[in-house]
């Protein structure tokens, strides 16, 4: 029984856990100008986080090594330099869009400027950093994130033509008026929106944090083959409800308010309200998964203490690193970028650093020193092997598109 | 330990944990001492920014080893002296607590003067 609630809540979650600020915006940029001619991007990224989530959970239940370890130990400490760099620069980016997608939310629910919120909520996602058990603030956000399930009651609700969105999105039938590129280019932000390489390093490092042993592995891959699928799914009904509602009417996401225009429509104010908690919930446990990775990479490549099962004290340099880079996000957002923009930019740019983080854990779930009998099968290496080329493609496609589209915009 | 062993493989790069588990550092590089009979032997693991600065060469690296420097007042890098390894496999195990070889100059400075001046640092989370 008790175990059976473990998988449970770890499946829940996962749901609740895998929408974040680049998938709530994405998605709704994405349905309401290409409808669900894209959904098939969210299945492939789907299907790639959760190949990946597998073979680093499983490489930590095992050898007891996060992702960061592993990078530097096997890609030697010049290339995993550069690789830190990279993936931290990326992380911190999606740090800052998430602490401003609280404060979007905060906007939405108060009527009370974002920029007032942002100096609080950079504070309160700092205090839950520093005070929080880990368990805590992954049950916590997980759970309250599943207030997005509204998104799939307002589809409901608005009884679309549902041949018409299976049509569309089988066919993945690009509108007319859209240019190709630009259809490409949102199919590459839509695949760094899915597979973010934080959700790797957060995943690997909270394996680590619970104290994951080979016994774990079944628990680890229900997580994961079960709720990164029903997260994937969330994802598809916020681009759906946005293909229903704003497409016809010719809306852009410009605003998260209008990410959550069409559960309005459909549900009234009551279903705003859910919708409105549902983003608090996911960018505020996304903002503590991506202040918290930005900790771990660097300690892991370093050999620092780190995490949350040790006194701050202990951890002296890992806690100084999450402050700083807290501060930082909060400092970049009042300048009064636009949360939106950073967010744009933040899945493009997770899009390029994708093989950074996957190749190395492709290369030691495949070696038996680390992994005796649990080293990679057939199907996680076919898998592996097939992203790796999608995600090199996706990641030398995303700049030349990101220039010849103006980031999206013609 | 005196067996042989592939320091660039099974030693480089890899963590550094004390009798009880808890990090260390990394082991950035290694001391050698040619013996009499002309083997090599491993007499100590190097830590640090001292240690890992010349290993990644050119001008990063070479700034990144005399920022340390200074910052630390000298220039040879940490060091656990290979006495108190107990085993090596995916991770360099010690013999001994993590306090007992001193390699923790930063991490203490930034207990000591920033990170235990905060509310809450010496409580577990909860």
């Amino acid at each position: 029984m008790k175990k059976l609630f473990a998988v449970a809540l770890g499946i829940l979650t996962a749901i609740g856990g895998f929408v974040d600020i680049g998938d709530l915006v994405t998605n709704a940029t994405v349905g309401s100008r290409f409808g669900l001619s894209l959904a098939w991007v969210v299945v492939l990224g789907v299907v790639g986080i959760a190949v990946f989530a597998e073979m680093s959970g499983r490489v930590v239940a095992v050898s007891g090594r996060p992702t960061f370890d592993i990078v530097r130990e096997r890609l030697g400490p010049r290339v995993g330099l550069v690789n830190l760099f990279g993936s931290m620069a990326v992380t911190l980016l999606t740090y800052t869009a998430e602490i401003g997608g609280i404060a979007l939310a905060l906007e939405l629910g108060t009527s009370v400027w974002s920029y007032f919120w942002i100096p609080f909520t950079a504070a309160a996602v700092w205090v839950v950093l520093w005070r929080a058990k880990f368990n805590l603030l992954e049950n916590a956000f997980g759970l309250l994130g599943l207030a997005l399930l509204v998104f799939g009651v307002a589809l409901w609700q608005l009884g679309p033509d549902w041949g018409q969105l299976w049509h569309t999105a089988s066919t993945a039938a690009k509108p007319s008026p859209e240019p190709w590129p630009t259809y490409w280019y949102y199919a590459v932000a839509l695949f760094g929106a899915a597979m973010t390489p934080y959700e790797v390093f957060f995943f690997s490092s909270g394996g680590i944090e619970e104290k994951w042993s080979p016994a774990s592995i079944p628990t680890m891959r229900s997580n994961v083959l079960i709720g990164f699928p029903l997260g994937g799914t969330l994802s598809i009904s916020i681009a759906a409800c946005a293909a229903v509602v704003l497409l016809p009417a010719g809306i852009e996401v410009e605003s998260l308010g209008q990410v959550a225009l069409p559960v309005a429509v459909a549900l009234g104010q009551l279903g705003l309200a859910v919708a409105i908690l549902g983003f608090f919930a996911a960018t505020f446990g996304a903002a503590c998964a991506t202040g918290l990775s930005v900790g771990y990479s660097i300690a892991q490549y370093l050999g620092w203490t780190w995490g949350k099962s040790v006194r701050p004290r202990d951890a002296a340099r890992f806690h100084a690193v999450v402050l700083l880079s807290t501060l930082l996000a909060a400092l970049v957002l009042l300048t009064t970028i636009d949360p939106i923009l950073v967010t744009e930019f933040s899945v493009v740019f997770s899009a390029i650093a994708l093989p950074l983080t996957y190749l190395p854990i492709l290369i030691v779930a495949n070696d038996p020193s680390y992994m005796g009998r649990h080293k990679n099968g057939a199907l996680a290496n076919t898998l592996g092997s097939i992203y790796l080329v999608i995600v090199l493609a996706a990641s030398l496609a995303a700049i030349p598109l990101m220039i010849w589209t103006k980031v999206g915009t013609t | 330990m005196s067996d042989a062993i592939d320091a660039n493989l099974e030693l480089l790069d890899r963590q550094i944990v004390d009798h009880d588990g808890a990090m260390v550092a990394k082991v950035d590089d290694v001391e050698l001492e040619e013996r009499d009979d002309g083997r090599l032997h491993v007499t100590a693991l190097l830590t640090g920014p001292g240690a890992l600065g010349p290993r990644l060469g050119g001008a990063f690296g070479n700034m990144v080893a005399s920022t340390w420097a200074r910052l630390a007042g000298r220039t040879e890098p940490g060091r656990v002296s290979w006495s108190s390894v107990a085993s090596v496999g995916i991770v360099v195990t010690l013999a001994v607590d993590r306090t007992t070889v001193a390699v923790d100059g930063f991490e203490v400075w930034m207990r000591d003067r920033i990170i235990a001046a905060i509310p809450g640092s010496k409580v577990l989370p909860k």
